[in-house]
């Protein structure tokens, strides 16, 4: 339980600490993202009902901070990483065999796997929003860089929150395991 | 799998499909609540942020001071830290002194505000502002520097703005060269890289005599949001292409260094 907590605490706290993050400059400037690493975390770690209810939080907080309502246009709208968090819980508890159980290496695979796909579809979006495709080194840059940042932050975050106990909802997710 | 599993799942897909649903309006008004909630918590990551920088900044003039003075490094160490924090307060004031100067000058009515953050997302490029709707902002007012343009406002809360830089792509201006009076569209690119950002100018006429170094400014559209004459910046490059000319525009104002914009509320 303080676990949760301190997993919905952290996801607030990520959302407002990666705009203060500076750019990765070997990344074309692309920013540090630590919110999927954290959706992951929740995904494979609480059980399947409250993995659901961080997925919703989550993507709400990081729709919020990065809507860009222009007038009556609005490219990437509210929701959109509401659902992919939700699939993302989908994939990773309703298919077992991908994450038979919570371990760091399935939580640092799926944090770079979640963060490479999050920002190759915002791109997809943008493209088809603009009605123009166009593919360079930068923008593969502001994809891969946060996906390998991600990567090698999952395990600095798997054990930081195993710092914390989680004692009720491991019995429970347990029982729904069995 | 537990059949509450799958009817939980359905129910948070179509929670999430209902927020998708939402008006431009009304995703700008949870939007605006969201940064309401997040003052303090943006404020004190701000307050932070630029204690950070100020204390590299500190730390790399006196390694340049270190250099000159190797000798008399030891002895005066104290006497440079001090002598570094008021070259620091000079700087700030004389900054300050000439962005109140600017707001004096200037046709317009203008807010004062502080650049807080920058977004992180990698495929638009916006920044958040320390001012909101209690100093009369709105959506869709221009806000720029002493030296030109920067971009426009988007969300506005009681005390925090988005503001929507020229660099980002959708940021479009109506752009006039001032010596030749050509005129076409002036946006910014989807992604810019971690080099100095450039702007271009579309929609140009082909054959137009268009060098390097000629200075842009806003159009003034009838109707529009930047009012005309504004410095957006200077021509870096000419190129015809087959249906229209496109100029590179190197920035008036350093985009990537903001730190004391103002936000246009209208003439005086």
């Amino acid at each position: 339980m303080i676990r949760a907590l301190v997993l919905v605490l952290s996801a607030y706290a990520a959302v407002i600490v990666q705009e203060f993050l500076p750019g990765m400059p070997f990344f074309a400037g692309a920013h540090v993202l630590l919110l999927p690493v954290i959706v992951c975390y929740a995904v494979i770690r609480l059980p399947f009902p409250a993995a659901l209810a961080f997925a919703l939080y989550a993507g709400l907080l990081g729709d919020l901070s990065m809507l860009q309502v222009d007038g009556e246009r609005v490219e990437i709208g509210l929701g959109w990483s509401m659902l992919y968090y939700v699939l993302l819980v989908g994939v990773l508890r309703l298919l077992p065999s991908i994450a038979p159980e919570p371990r760091w290496e399935t939580h640092c695979l799926a944090s770079g796997a979640a963060t490479l796909f999050l920002l190759t579809g915002q791109y997809l979006m943008v493209c088809l929003r603009r009605e123009s495709f166009f593919l360079s080194g930068a923008v593969f840059a502001q994809i891969i860089g946060p996906a390998l940042a991600a990567l090698l932050l999952a395990p600095l975050l798997y054990h930081f929150f195993g710092l914390f106990p989680d004692r009720g909802f491991r019995r429970r997710a347990h029982r729904v395991a069995r | 799998m537990k059949p509450l599993h799958i009817v939980l799942f359905v129910a948070a897909v179509v929670l999430a499909i209902v927020f998708l649903a939402f008006s431009p309006a009304r995703m700008r008004a949870w939007q605006g609540r969201f940064f309401d909630v997040s003052t303090p918590a943006m404020q004190a990551g701000a307050a932070i942020n630029d204690r950070i920088s100020k204390l590299n900044k500190g730390l790399k003039s006196l390694d340049e001071l270190e250099a000159e003075n190797a000798a008399l490094a030891a002895q005066n160490n104290e006497l440079r830290a001090s002598a570094q924090l008021l070259k620091d307060l000079a700087d700030e004031n004389r900054r300050l002194r000439d962005t109140l100067g600017y707001r004096e000058r200037s046709a317009f009515d203008l807010v004062p505000a502080q650049i807080i953050s920058r977004d992180a997302s990698s495929w638009w490029s916006s920044a958040k502002i320390n001012q909101g709707f209690a100093e009369k902002i709105d959506s869709s007012q221009p806000v720029l520097t002493a030296d030109g343009l920067v971009g426009r406002t988007t969300t506005v809360a009681k005390d925090i703005s988005m503001v929507m830089l020229l660099t980002d792509e959708t940021c479009q201006v109506a752009a006039r060269i001032e010596e030749t009076n050509d005129q076409g569209i002036l946006s910014g690119q989807r992604t810019a890289g971690d080099g100095m950002p450039v702007l271009v100018i579309n929609f140009l006429k082909r054959n137009a005599d268009i060098k390097p170094g000629m200075k842009v400014v806003t159009t003034g559209v009838s109707g529009g949001v930047f009012p005309a004459g504004i410095p957006l910046g200077t021509v870096r490059e000419f190129r015809a292409r087959e249906l229209d000319g496109q100029a590179i525009i190197e920035p008036a104002a350093d985009l990537s260094r903001l730190e004391d914009v103002f936000v246009v509320r209208g003439t005086k």
